[in-house]
């Protein structure tokens, strides 16, 4: 594992990516110490007012502060990426590691049910499950979740199909450990570096989805920001304030861009055909 | 190319019809309240009798399974029902509709493959050059993008340059082409720069690929020329995963669609669902979500088959 992360760490453009997502994690978990205004404050003194010292990303048609509104956004965007990915690599490798593992008709049944959610398109089957719920943090969270189930799942069941030809879980069979023991104790350590790509991939993913659905108006409900939510209101105002729209939406853009060369960068050094 | 493949292809994906319908069917159910409760709203109108009415032309009183019979049937006799809000039949409204999003998809897959080939093939030609790198950034930058973000961006630059064009204001294709052009443009195009960005990086490493093989060098042992090499020889087999990863696309795309068709007031199936959910107009959003899924099943069997009309070693089994 050290070779690894020496490896990966070598190369800049990780370094820098990697730098960008702790930095993003700390101004999202601490929004109020980062954010020199509250975003819901309105300043009528400063309606629909460009960049400038004060206002770093302009203020909206309330006067209020986009850079304020951009990081409580972000604060949403990363909680629901982050725990739908969580919520979708625990169930889909929960069902993936036992179809991989145990075959036959429970396998054909998981692999059927991937088939099935695949046939939706990611946004429409979230955006189906939040319109009928009512768009809360819960639901979002499994909305968006339920998405990536069968990307796990499917790629959890490939590793586990071929982890369990092998001897050492043979030998562990031989021996007379259970099922539960060998799935959790040999067959899962050998998947981590799969999980690790998938999480990060659909991590990236994940939060463009959030962001769409928030600029569909079914993301977390105003008055609360969201970063799809803030280009959306700005789409009134492209010509006369365009930095209403045009800096939430390179917010999105560089979070989504530091996940994807994140992801590709340890694809490279974990994935076993590199090596 | 068999009719018995086809066939047999259409025969295995009827369990994963069932199960979209099946889903598509639990999930309504699972929803606090009932069709009459909507309908009802906040205020009561009605008297217990009527309600009651209402529940049986529903059929709403009979147990689960059976409901799920007669909404089976209801598909296969393509009676889905009206729209609670207007009071037209959902089917009209589908292919009202879809004429508009699939008029978008196309023309967005038309910019995607003639920008993105061109670029992938000239960044696999020049390996690691600048002009390589460049394209790689530009298309990680594209692939990470969200694509309202890069719609804003682009009404911005245009109504800015270009005065009297047109971006917004609907017209059908029958009633004035050329206008209709106009409009599409630019969503078609912030779609197509999008998907774009995949297929260059689908070129590029596909190109790589096939300019590494034996038959390649044996090519240019022979004397083929540069240009001939790589248009008739290496880019004929780099196109086969290309082609394969469009047919995804077009499938995504008609998806897709319903945030730039919100973003630019385009009235296809995409707005129809979201004006859908705003309202609670669950008959419409039951169906158009079906019916995206079920074309998708069906995009996929056509991909399947596209994809032995250019390879002929895939065999179908």
């Amino acid at each position: 594992m050290n070779r690894t992360l020496k490896k990966f760490l070598k190369r800049p453009l990780n370094l820098v990516s990697l730098s960008l997502i702790v930095m993003i994690l700390i101004v999202a978990t601490l929004p109020s110490t980062f954010a020199p205004h509250s975003p819901y404050a309105m300043d009528y003194d400063a309606i629909l007012e460009g960049p400038s010292l004060k206002h770093p990303f302009g203020t909206d048609q309330f006067g209020r502060d986009i850079f304020s509104r951009c990081i409580y956004g972000l604060q949403k965007s990363v909680i629901i990426a982050f725990s739908s990915i969580m919520f979708a690599s625990f169930i889909g490798t929960v069902l993936g590691l036992t179809a991989g593992y145990y075959g036959g008709v429970w396998d054909l049944l998981i692999m059927r049910l991937c088939d099935g959610l695949f046939a939706f398109p990611s946004l429409i089957l979230a955006l189906f499950i939040v319109a009928l719920f009512g768009s809360n943090l819960v639901n979002l969270i499994v909305a968006i979740g339920i998405v990536y189930v069968p990307i796990f799942a499917r790629t959890v069941r490939g590793a586990a199909l071929s982890l369990r030809e092998t001897l050492f879980v043979k030998a562990s069979k031989v021996i007379g450990k259970s099922d539960l023991k060998i799935m959790i104790g040999d067959v899962l350590p050998n998947l981590s570096s799969v999980l690790i790509v998938t999480f990060t991939t659909n991590l990236s993913t994940a939060f463009l989805t959030e962001a769409s659905l928030g600029f569909l108006g079914l993301s977390v409900p105003p008055p609360e920001p969201t970063l799809g939510g803030l280009v959306s209101q700005g789409t009134a105002f492209l010509l006369s304030a365009p930095w209403i729209s045009l800096f939430p939406g390179f917010v999105i853009a560089l979070v989504v861009l530091a996940l994807n060369v994140l992801g590709d960068g340890l694809r490279d050094v974990l994935d076993p055909r590199n090596k | 190319m068999s009719f018995a493949y086809l066939l047999r292809r259409i025969l295995t994906s009827i369990p994963t019809v069932l199960f979209v319908v099946f889903v598509v069917f639990i999930v309504i159910h699972l929803v606090p309240g009932d069709v009459v409760d909507m309908m009802l709203g906040t205020q009561n109108y009605l008297t217990k009798e009527q309600i009651e009415q209402l529940y049986k032309q529903y059929g709403l009183d009979k147990p689960l399974i059976v409901q799920f019979g007669v909404w089976l049937k209801n598909l296969f006799t393509l009676n889905f029902g009206t729209s609670l809000r207007t009071g037209r039949r959902v089917i009209d409204l589908i292919f009202d509709r879809f004429p508009v999003t699939l008029e978008l998809s196309v023309l967005s897959m038309f910019f995607a493959t003639v920008i993105g080939i061109p670029l992938g093939i000239v960044a696999a030609i020049k390996k690691n050059s600048f002009v390589d790198g460049l394209v790689r950034v530009i298309g990680l930058i594209g692939l990470s993008s969200p694509s309202f973000w890069v719609g804003a961006i682009l009404i911005v630059i245009f109504s800015g340059t270009f005065k009297g064009f047109n971006i917004f204001g609907y017209v059908h294709l029958r009633e004035d082409f050329l206008r209709n052009l106009q409009v599409m443009f630019l969503p078609s195009l912030t779609l197509g720069l999008m998907l774009s960005a995949q297929i260059m990086r689908m070129t590029r490493s596909s190109m790589l690929d096939v300019l590494q093989q034996e038959y390649i060098r044996t090519a240019k042992a022979k004397g083929v020329s540069y240009s001939q090499l790589i248009a008739k020889h290496a880019l004929k087999n780099a196109l086969i995963p290309i082609v394969t990863l469009s047919g995804i696309q077009l499938g995504y795309l008609l998806a897709g669609t319903i945030v730039i068709e919100n973003m630019f007031a385009l009235p296809g199936l995409g707005r129809l669902l979201l004006q859908a959910v705003n309202e609670r107009d669950y008959p419409v959003i039951q169906f158009v979500v079906m019916f995206i899924a079920m074309l998708i099943v069906v995009l996929n069997i056509l991909i399947d088959f596209v994809y032995t009309l250019i390879d002929p070693r895939v065999e179908l089994r």
